[in-house]
């Protein structure tokens, strides 16, 4: 019963791969990742891990893939365009290398010797979390910091550089703002250089009145 | 009968061959980019089953913090593409193949 699951989860998982880089549209593409991840999860439950499982689903079916997927509306890319292939001689070379695998993989089938799984509740909610906060807790906050620093990455990249609006604020510290945020009718990139901790200050020590009415109405 | 280990390891090489496969054939970047997350998908297979047949959690700890790593991927990643796209209004890697804009 549980060799039926599995064959059922593998094959599953297997076909969707394959469709995935057979598809030539990437959001079909995306749709069958989606499939991958969700037998791999299910797969996770059959090997008593449920709390994985769980994540599984939730970070990457739920998370990573709704990010992909929105990257792939937001650009708007409809399918690939058929080109010639270059490199040719890296075709016979595929080949060499996937027997290379497919025997690596009869290797393992055949040598590594097989055990009745006992039943195991290393997988649970409970266990993991004692053991990621007693043992584990360095890399548990090396995490939060790789983290922290992947989204300070992001921001920085996928941010536009000087489309500031002319109701933006200025914000204490060194950067160089257009003169135009504290007075719309300066001329854009007046770059007149004061040091001031808030709007209203810089629009004083400019001399620009107009700011002050506006940021009472706001 | 019940599934052993060796199985396990197979399926997850088998899914690992298929995103290197991927992450070479394609060109579209953003395909590329989930031919990766495939490939880090066979690798936690690989730990889970460990982590499992042995009893033990450390794997699932090891999932737990790719699982992490891809999620901060995907983001950077994600900006990355984008930025790409509004510089050369493409997706192509072969038109990316230097840094320069």
């Amino acid at each position: 019963m549980l060799a039926l699951l599995f064959i059922l989860f593998a094959a599953l998982a297997v076909g969707c791969a394959l469709a995935m880089v057979a598809q030539r549209n990437p959001l079909y593409s995306a749709i069958s990742l989606v499939g991958v991840f969700v037998s791999l999860a299910c797969l996770y439950v059959m090997l008593a891990a449920p709390f994985i499982a769980a994540v599984q689903v939730i970070v990457y079916a739920g998370a990573i893939m709704v990010l992909v997927v929105f990257v792939i509306m937001l650009l708007n890319v409809e399918h690939e365009e058929r080109r010639p292939p270059r490199l040719k001689f890296l075709v016979p070379m595929a080949v060499v290398l996937a027997a290379v695998l497919i025997g690596e993989v009869t290797f393992i089938l055949v040598t590594v010797r097989d055990f009745a799984a006992p039943v195991s509740n290393v997988g649970l909610t409970h266990s993991i979390g004692s053991a990621l906060f007693t043992q584990y807790l360095l890399p548990f906050e090396i995490t939060s910091i790789l983290l922290l620093m992947a989204m300070v990455g992001a921001m920085t990249l996928a941010r536009r550089g000087g489309m500031l609006t002319a109701n933006a604020r200025v914000v204490p510290g060194t950067q160089q703002l257009p003169l135009s945020i504290v007075d719309p009718g300066a001329k854009p990139y007046d770059l007149r250089v004061v040091e001031t901790d808030t709007t209203d200050e810089a629009a004083r020590l400019l001399g620009v009145e107009g700011l002050r009415d506006q940021s009472k109405r706001d | 009968m019940a599934p052993q280990l060796s199985w396990y390891l197979a399926l997850s090489a088998v899914l690992f061959t298929i995103g290197v496969t991927g992450v070479i054939i394609k060109r579209n970047i953003i395909a590329m980019f989930m031919c990766i997350e495939l490939m880090l998908n066979a690798v936690n297979l690989t730990f889970v089953a460990f982590a499992s047949f042995f009893q033990d959690v450390t794997g699932q700890l090891f999932v737990f913090i790719v699982m992490t790593v891809a999620a901060a991927e995907a983001a950077v990643g994600l900006g990355i593409i984008i930025a790409i796209f509004r510089n050369r209004e493409t997706l192509d890697v072969d038109d990316a193949s230097i840094l320069k804009l």
